[in-house]
């Protein structure tokens, strides 16, 4: 599936649309994508921070995208996510880059990193899981 | 709630009820229960939070970041002299398919507190459910403690 057909996709999804992000690029293993801040999203007011249940919020829909860019028409089941925060989420845009680590007939295993200006500075890491029967 | 100052109380309202902006404000959210033993606080239907075009069914996401919002209240009211919360792990199980349009109720507190950290416990469920949890997560908070409250920041700041 195509970067384009993909973003339909998400446009499709009223709490996408609500998280505002974008699919960059795609390919069999990783998914990658770019959110917007905006107001609604913050979680600290005082420092204009992204709220944390944001950014888990993101990287499970980059991670979804990653085991099924065509999950419009088959919803992936999500099982569980771990999330680990390593620094604050700034005003500006946020990335995510999801890795698909292992998809099997049942279970898929999805690694997630976001960052900010640096990729080497992440924002927090993720890991999920989902049921795919 | 007799454990808690009518002070603290007015502050805790405060700070939810008068959020100019981000996230916590656009869920709605109601506090229902305070005490230092937990929180208990509602989340109004959104369809902006679901997933299909029916909108019948929430995201997992808005959940995580139901759990996320409502450990930091009771870590607020749970502990004294807290000039900093920050997520520093998260963990959600997902326990079933969130699908309904009834209000989403939280349950959480803070199990244990040291000096720097803080460990929380939280369960989701529909409300009129509460056997049938949706899901339940548990997160650990860093502490930084000092003169400058959280509170003071909260509504003084320039986010006011």
């Amino acid at each position: 599936m195509d970067v384009l057909s993909a973003n339909a996709n998400v446009s499709r999804v009223p709490f996408f649309r609500f998280l505002n992000f974008e699919i960059r690029s795609l390919d069999s293993l990783h998914a990658e994508a770019e959110m917007t801040f905006d107001d609604r999203l913050i979680g600290n007011p005082v420092m204009e921070y992204y709220h944390g249940g944001i950014i888990a919020s993101f990287m499970e829909a980059t991670a979804a995208i990653a085991v099924h860019p065509d999950f419009a028409d088959v919803p992936v089941k999500p099982i569980n996510l771990t999330v680990d925060y390593l620094r604050p989420g700034v005003k500006g845009p946020l990335y995510a880059r999801a890795k698909l680590t292992r998809k099997g007939k049942r279970m898929a295993s999805v690694s997630v990193i976001t960052w900010q200006t640096d990729r080497e500075k992440a924002v927090a890491e993720g890991l999920y899981h989902f049921l795919l029967v | 709630m007799s454990d808690i100052t009518k002070r603290k109380m007015e502050q805790i309202a405060q700070m939810w009820n008068a959020r100019g902006k981000g996230l916590i404000k656009h869920m709605a959210l109601q506090i229902e229960e305070v005490s230092t033993e937990g929180v208990r606080v509602r989340m109004p239907f959104n369809p902006e939070f679901c997933v299909d075009a029916d909108q019948t069914r929430l995201h997992g996401g808005i959940l995580t970041a139901l759990l996320d919002s409502v450990f930091g209240l009771a870590n607020f009211v749970a502990i004294e002299g807290v000039s900093t919360i920050a997520t520093l792990d998260l963990r959600v199980d997902y326990l079933r398919p969130a699908r309904s349009r009834a209000d989403v109720i939280v349950r959480a507190h803070c199990f244990r507190e040291t000096r720097h950290i803080a460990f929380n416990s939280g369960n989701v469920w529909f409300e009129g459910h509460e056997a049938a949890e949706i899901a339940r997560g548990t997160a650990s908070f860093a502490l930084t403690r000092g003169n400058t409250s959280l509170f003071d920041a909260m509504t003084k700041g320039k986010a006011s």
